[in-house]
């Protein structure tokens, strides 16, 4: 059979097999179900999480501010630092899936909107986890030097920064290998299938 | 997004409904990744609606194809199964049901979709094209190429499925 005569057929379903139309309740029960679109669930994760840190923040400066121990107050100031990178990083992460989550326009520029953004969220998480490693390690050593009971002498101060400094970049070699391994198992099999129905889609006698 | 969808977006789901359906057809073969696949392009095209401006020069229909496409394509959903269509229960919504399309077909449409499941995502893009009768200009506007690039990849995918109907 010739493809156009499979084309006249196209177009002419069997009766039986034609769905009813979606009725108004229908269509209102199918609405109110969440996508189930990847980046639809990163943006509901990303909300979600950003709540916490607007949570925590206050708490944490609430903290910083009344605490009547040193170290406390130490720690709540920190804390509140981190919730603010966190709220700063889900904002960009927010924007960025928001950008990504409309379908409208033509295939090329939706396919390249999807890469470019699934590109730029990898790169953004990569630099957010690694930038956490030395303020992570930052509050290991205040958390040490202020819960000890003895006196802090300079020398104890030097040698918990330099214990400090080597951790850091002892776990920051793995953390970013890790890292790289966990997107790459996450992102990395969508990422290489949206590039490569891009490279399809380009081939073409102009490109 | 359970606000009550307007009259005018039911009337135009009611009349392209069919070509969502044979949007989802084309892109899977199994009924329940076929019907998944249905409720999100009907979601995406609910919340792309209110930015829909009608133009003089432009189709509806093109609009449909992009969403339809862009979501069938792309297809970030998880391929885990889970029982979608439960949330969304009631008569209503059953009689909305397809029937398995597959009982009612042809033999002919059956080796198609055979041919088709064995080409790349675009190249089915292609074919729905080809086989919803669109011309070259509305095929260059929803897949985002020059009217030539489209010529010129419409005569490779169609040798393609030539070749795929000739060995079923």
């Amino acid at each position: 059979m010739e493809l156009d005569d499979l084309r006249r057929q196209w177009r002419q379903p069997e009766p039986a097999s034609m769905p009813a139309p979606l009725s108004a309740a229908a269509l209102q029960q199918l609405l109110a179900r969440q996508s189930d679109d990847v980046v639809a669930k990163l943006r509901r994760n990303a909300q979600l999480e950003m709540a916490i840190n607007y949570a925590l923040l206050p708490l944490s400066l609430g903290v910083a501010w009344l605490a009547p121990v040193l170290w406390v107050r130490l720690w709540g100031g920190l804390l509140g630092l981190i919730a603010l990178v966190c709220i700063f990083y889900f904002h960009r992460k927010v924007g960025l899936l928001k950008s990504m989550s409309n379908p409208a326009g033509d295939l090329r520029a939706y396919l390249l909107r999807l890469t470019t953004g699934l590109r730029s969220l990898i790169r953004f998480y990569y630099r957010f986890t690694l930038a956490m490693v030395p303020l992570v390690c930052l509050l290991m050593g205040i958390m040490t030097l202020t819960s000890t009971t003895k006196a802090v002498t300079p020398t104890k101060i030097w040698i918990i920064s330099a214990v400090l400094v080597a951790l850091c970049a002892v776990i920051y070699l793995p953390t970013a290998h890790i890292t790289k391994r966990y997107l790459h198992w996450l992102y990395g099999q969508h990422l290489d299938r949206l590039e490569g129905q891009l490279r399809e889609l380009n081939d073409g006698p102009e490109a | 997004m359970s606000a009550a969808p307007s009259a005018d977006f039911l009337a135009a789901l009611h009349e392209y409904q069919p070509l969502v359906r044979r949007v989802c057809r084309l892109y899977c073969q199994d009924a329940d990744d076929r019907q998944d696949l249905f409720q999100e392009i009907v979601v995406q095209l609910w919340r792309a609606w209110p930015r829909y401006v009608p133009q003089p020069d432009a189709k509806l229909s093109t609009w449909l194809y992009r969403i339809a496409l862009n979501v069938a394509i792309s297809n970030l959903r998880q391929r885990t199964r889970r029982p979608a269509s439960v949330d969304v229960e009631g008569e209503a919504w059953h009689l909305a049901q397809p029937v398995e399309a597959s009982a009612y077909e042809p033999e002919e449409m059956a080796a198609l979709y055979r041919a088709i499941d064995r080409l790349s995502d675009v190249d089915k893009a292609f074919v729905l094209l080809y086989l919803e009768d669109r011309p070259y200009d509305e095929m260059a506007e929803i897949l985002g190429i020059t009217q030539n690039n489209v010529r010129v990849k419409m005569h490779r995918v169609q040798d393609k499925l030539r070749r795929q109907l000739l060995h079923k």
